[in-house]
């Protein structure tokens, strides 16, 4: 990313509050949300620092409406802003030369170096055992077997529950959401009682 | 804007394409039109989450063909987030093989039991207690042996991720060096040419200009052209002589609608015949496209008139 030289001040932070919305908790809610959606973008778009990225896409729109630019519709404006940007990431790869980020990295130590893999595994299972026996169950049976035993195990899970297969998938995705958080979180306090 | 929306809520969800999205095999104009129903659509958004969800599970499981395997490294293993999915999937791909062959041996173990109880009551005491021994014995064993196998079985499929993966990281390492060295190459071979050629520069600015009466109509297309050294597109707009505003405010957007860029309180300038309005964009912001570039007035009281609209494509050499 080429380096932009201004940085978010908080009077340009304060403007971009004040054009999201007049009170300031919904401002804030706002402006979350939209750099959630940028992360997001920029993780979809197989980028390698996406927070980065969607930190200044927000700083350039701020610095736009500091200088008194008129944006009607800010998460469009952002949206925009963050696809000029990964232009201009496309384009600096092939200019510089910085493959490097397109080689995959070994993802066999996902986790600080000197960490236990098996952490991990011992985290996920304390997660799962405070999950109730009926979550339990269901992302154990939904994420399990290879491709086709997976179409039929959700068929039939669908059967059981007794709804739409795009119910039970959200319900699942949730409750992996959460697995992978409380996993996480574990790791991390593991690591720090490890310190 | 609103109706549209609703249209896009209406399209049933091709799963394909979002496989194709995450893979990025899309076009540039296919990627945006995903994202932008992803972005107004939160069940659509869901289900991207999903797919991108099992893509990683297939990943993990070793199911992708070897073009889908390529692209998911170079998309999914860069992001430490995404890499964290990753992790995940794979600690949870274990625990629910474990828990599947725990399930399993155990109802194998429950039937064996009731099968050999109904046998064995028809037994002497003896024998009932020598048959029960043996029995404890091998379902004991056997247990051991099961566990024994998973266990074997999960660390067979980590190694063999592992492989995988030093596989995929040496053959981008021997493409990055291939790469870099035909880089290295050509930029040789042009510094060359350009010293035979007398050192003449490549231009660092592109230059369109727009001529009143012309680029007004949508029918007339101009066409700014950008050399892959080209850092500023420099735009000028030639007025008409009733174009007589204090100051100018110019909105460049793609045809889609998408911001580009604005240009407030532009001045106007005189030029070879009659005056003109001028600013320049960071070649950057310019992808290859159809774009719009709106011409306003500035009146002193800060209110805007509508000068005109100008059309004009951009072209990446």
């Amino acid at each position: 990313m080429q380096s932009e030289k201004w940085s978010l001040t908080q009077e340009a932070f304060n403007g971009l509050l004040d054009s999201l919305a007049p009170n300031r908790d919904i401002a804030a809610e706002r402006y979350l949300e939209i750099r959630k959606k940028l992360v997001r973008l920029f993780e979809w778009r197989g980028c390698s620092t996406p927070e980065e990225y969607a930190d200044e896409a927000v700083n350039r729109c701020a610095k736009k409406i500091g200088e008194g630019e008129e944006i009607r519709d800010v998460a469009t404006y952002c949206i925009g802003i963050a696809r000029m940007l990964l232009h201009e990431m496309a384009r600096e790869r092939v200019r510089e030369g910085r493959f490097l980020d397109e080689v995959p990295e070994p993802h066999t130590v996902p986790t600080e170096p000197g960490s236990d893999p098996e952490h991990g595994v011992e985290c996920l299972r304390r997660c799962l055992g405070e999950l109730s026996p009926g979550n339990r169950d269901l992302i154990l049976n939904y994420y399990q077997g290879d491709k086709g035993e997976k179409i039929k195990t959700r068929k039939g899970l669908t059967e059981l529950f007794g709804v739409p297969a795009s119910t039970l998938r959200m319900r699942a995705l949730r409750l992996r959401q959460r697995l992978q958080l409380c996993a996480e979180q574990c790791v991390q306090q593991h690591a720090t009682i490890a310190l | 804007m609103s109706g549209s929306q609703s249209d896009m809520r209406s399209e049933p969800i091709d799963e394909m394409l979002l496989i194709k999205y995450l893979l990025g095999d899309l076009s540039e104009e296919e990627q945006v039109r995903v994202e932008d129903r992803a972005f107004a659509d939160a069940d659509y958004r869901g289900a991207l989450e999903a797919v991108e969800a099992d893509l990683i599970d297939a990943y993990v499981r070793g199911e992708l063909l070897p073009a889908e395997r390529h692209g998911f490294e170079r998309r999914f293993l860069i992001s430490p987030q995404r890499r964290k999915k990753v992790a995940f999937a794979r600690d949870l791909a274990r625990v629910a093989a474990e828990a599947k062959a725990a399930e399993s041996a155990s109802s194998i173990r429950l039937s064996a039991w009731q099968a050999l109880l109904r046998l064995v009551r028809g037994w002497n005491p003896v024998l009932q207690f020598a048959a029960g021994l043996a029995v404890l014995i091998f379902v004991v064993g056997s247990s051991l042996l099961a566990i024994q196998g998973v266990a074997m079985r999960s660390r067979v499929a980590v190694l063999e991720t592992q492989r995988h993966d030093l596989q995929a990281r040496t053959e981008g390492l021997q493409r990055q060096l291939g790469e870099e060295q035909a880089r290295a190459g050509s930029l040789a071979a042009q510094l060359q040419q350009q010293q035979k050629a007398g050192g003449a520069p490549v231009p660092l600015v592109a230059s369109l200009v727009l001529l009143p009466g012309l680029s007004r109509a949508e029918s007339r297309r101009e066409q700014l052209v950008l050399n892959p050294s080209a850092q500023i597109a420099h735009i000028e707009i030639q007025l008409e002589p009733g174009d007589n505003y204090p100051r100018f405010r110019a909105e460049l957007r793609t045809l889609r609608g998408e911001e580009v860029l604005i240009r407030g309180s532009l001045p106007r300038r005189r030029a070879t015949a009659g005056y003109s309005v001028s600013f320049d964009v960071p070649a950057s912001a310019l992808a290859e496209g159809q774009y719009e570039l709106a011409l306003k007035g500035l009146l002193n009281d800060q209110s805007l008139q509508d000068v005109g609209y100008y059309y004009f494509s951009v072209q990446k050499q």
